[in-house]
């Protein structure tokens, strides 16, 4: 799932905002669908603990870090290195959007973060098939 | 101002299975509500369960989250409950946090943010949770009366029926000046008795239309929040006055010494001793009820549905064919922590369900020992309402009840219930020539006529039959220690006549 919003991002981008990395559009993305329900502490909160998930996998993500507000920053040259074709598993941002789509998966459950999904991406289709626990995620 | 010109306040369901009943249909549209109550009693559970029943598109629900539960872990727990729908988030229910402007901003700005939320959405039901925690430090007694004025005019005038939760205690009744404010106030209360919980709500105030006044009680289960009304939901029913009919319990001689049977829709005790057969004369008359067409509850405490089936099989009477066929229900109740309510609702659904005439409790001691220890003490009050609101929809019940037998007095109940029962029979056992026997007597009736005598009977393979006459040669009989007295020369007396019995 995180593969397939950051793919999205990237080709959304490219006809937008040429320049905008993938990544933070769709950390952009969740922080405000998120930020919404949760509030900013409590979206601060769930991308702090992914965010160190996904560094514990991806030492990429070493210079990466939450703002007080919840914002990401950090990721510097690392956002220009997004490349679709690469390994998912490989990918520190494809990660650090797993990672956080996991912890909302395991609060939520399937049902209320694909509800999530659909209401920060109103135009792309969510089903089964791309599970946020699938294993593109 | 006649009906017509009158303005109609609508009625929102509550989604709260017993609640719409208890404040009179449902809850007025536009009401500035609280929902008030000590942590973990239930508050956040039942406004989710309003805005799940009432959101939709066109008007959806804001659910504002403030300070408190985090409103991930609220999604979490929620959504456990079979009421949540997650289709109806985002489209119909959206959850926004104010936790960052009510901590870092005034009053003015929570009041704005709100605002501004509800002119995007245009919402029907506004929820804000906990808004205790957004006011807990007003800037002054006038800021707060000011704001929540202002809140209450904003809502009220974009048409959402709002509802404000917090956790207040009793004492605050009298100062806050929310508790004015508000249209409707619903007050929950959970406390311990003994071991068990009691959870019961109070709709304090309700503006514009009646609601049922007192204490309900209610439980949470996985549908969410249940009340039980008082008046067991039977107040906008239409009571429906028994028949004239006589229901017989299928044992001629006591058929006979009834005038017939008992009246239909009446209340009947059965007293005795442990094992005078109190809960063979109740199946009988469920039995002869169910070959005449008359569907039947039993509502069994002591003994299991199947333990209670094979003893009425060894006395020939068939109780598995008409629960087969819906005819009849036999309810097992005996969960140690019911209210009088919610073991009423059960029996009242089972009543319904199968349009039954006849309904037995088995017994009144196990009754008493299903209840929470709390509501043992209203145990009395609360047969009562439940003999009025059955008996009132033309049900006939009879209550079964264990007396500890004396040889100096003739209890009819341990309860001092008999002033609610229109009928009473007595069974006891006699200690006559070396053997214990038991008799049998009606002692009251008070819709009619009935035989004053002692009647002896013994619990046979057909169940209760009565011997022979009455008892004529001896005194002394509900002593439980008769002497002989030589009147066998006496003439029975004959079975009374229809109508010319005096009422008890």
């Amino acid at each position: 799932m995180a593969h397939r919003l950051l793919i999205y991002e990237a080709d959304a981008g490219k006809s937008s905002e040429p320049g905008e990395s993938p990544t933070i559009r769709v950390y952009e993305k969740l922080r405000k669908s998120l930020g919404e329900f949760v509030g900013a502490t409590g979206f601060h909160s769930l991308a702090y603990r992914a965010l160190t998930l996904a560094k514990s996998e991806a030492p990429i993500l070493r210079s990466a870090r939450i703002a007080a507000d919840g914002s990401l920053q950090g990721l510097g040259e690392m956002d220009t290195q997004f490349d679709t074709d690469t390994d998912p598993a490989g990918n520190g941002e494809i990660i650090l959007i797993a990672r956080l789509l996991g912890l909302l998966r395991l609060f939520l459950g399937e049902a209320l973060t694909l509800s999530l999904l659909r209401n920060a991406w109103p135009g792309e289709v969510f089903d089964d098939r791309n599970s946020v626990h699938g294993r593109k995620a | 101002m006649s009906t017509q010109d009158k303005v109609k306040i609508n009625k929102l369901p509550t989604g709260v299975p017993g609640l719409d009943e208890i404040v009179g249909g449902g809850l007025p549209e536009f009401s500035f509500n609280i929902i008030a109550g000590a942590p973990g009693s239930g508050k956040t559970t039942l406004a989710h369960q309003f805005v799940f029943a009432n959101a939709t598109p066109e008007r959806p629900a804001l659910y504002f989250t403030v300070l408190g539960e985090s409103a991930i872990k609220m999604l979490r727990y929620q959504q456990q409950y079979t009421f949540f729908d997650p289709s109806k988030l985002h489209g119909s229910i959206r959850f926004v946090n104010l936790s960052q402007v009510v901590l870092e901003k005034d009053l003015g700005a929570v009041l704005e943010e709100i605002t501004r939320e509800v002119e995007k959405a245009n919402p029907a039901v506004v929820v804000v949770d906990s808004f205790r925690t957004m006011v807990r430090k007003p800037e002054s007694d006038m800021d707060l009366q000011s704001f929540i004025q202002r809140l209450a005019l904003f809502l009220a005038s974009w048409q959402a029926t709002t509802f404000l939760i917090g956790e207040y205690a009793e004492e605050e009744l009298r100062d806050n000046p929310i508790f004015t404010v508000a249209d409707g106030l619903l007050w929950l209360r959970q406390t311990t008795e003994r071991n068990s919980i009691v959870r019961k709500l109070q709709i304090i105030k309700l503006r514009g239309q009646d609601s049922v006044p007192g204490l309900h009680t209610f439980r949470i289960t996985d549908a969410g929040v249940q009340a039980f009304s008082r008046t067991f939901g039977l107040t906008a029913r239409k009571r429906n006055p028994p028949g004239g009919r006589r229901l017989c319990f299928g044992i001629p001689e006591l058929d006979k010494m009834l005038d017939g049977g008992v009246p239909e829709g009446d209340s009947i005790l059965v007293a005795g001793s442990s094992g005078t057969g109190k809960s063979v004369l109740a199946t009988q008359f469920i039995a002869d009820g169910i070959s005449k067409g008359d569907p039947a509850i039993i509502a069994v405490f002591e003994e299991r549905p199947e333990a209670y089936a094979l003893r009425a099989t060894n006395l020939g009477l068939d109780l598995e064919t008409p629960q087969k066929d819906g005819k009849l229900t036999i309810l097992y109740l005996r969960p140690l922590d019911l209210s009088v309510d919610e073991t009423m609702q059960s029996i009242l659904d089972a009543v319904q369900k199968i349009g039954a005439k006849r309904l037995v409790i088995d017994s009144l001691a196990g009754f008493e020992m299903a209840l929470s220890p709390g509501f043992r003490a209203d145990f009395r009050e609360s047969l009562y309402r439940m003999i009025f609101a059955l008996t009132g929809i033309g049900v006939t019940i009879l209550s079964t009840v264990e007396v500890d037998e004396s040889f100096t007095d003739f209890p009819f109940s341990t309860y001092s219930i008999s002033f609610l029962c229109d009928d009473i029979i007595r069974m006891r056992y006699v200690s006559i020539d070396g053997q214990l026997r038991k008799i049998m007597v009606v002692i009251k009736m008070r819709g009619g006529n009935h035989a004053k005598d002692i009647r002896e009977y013994e619990i046979t393979s057909k169940g209760v039959v009565i011997l022979g006459k009455r008892l004529t040669n001896f005194q002394g009989l509900i002593s439980g220690v008769p002497v002989h007295s030589d009147r066998s020369s006496l003439k029975e007396e004959p079975a009374p006549e229809p109508g010319i019995g005096s009422k008890s």
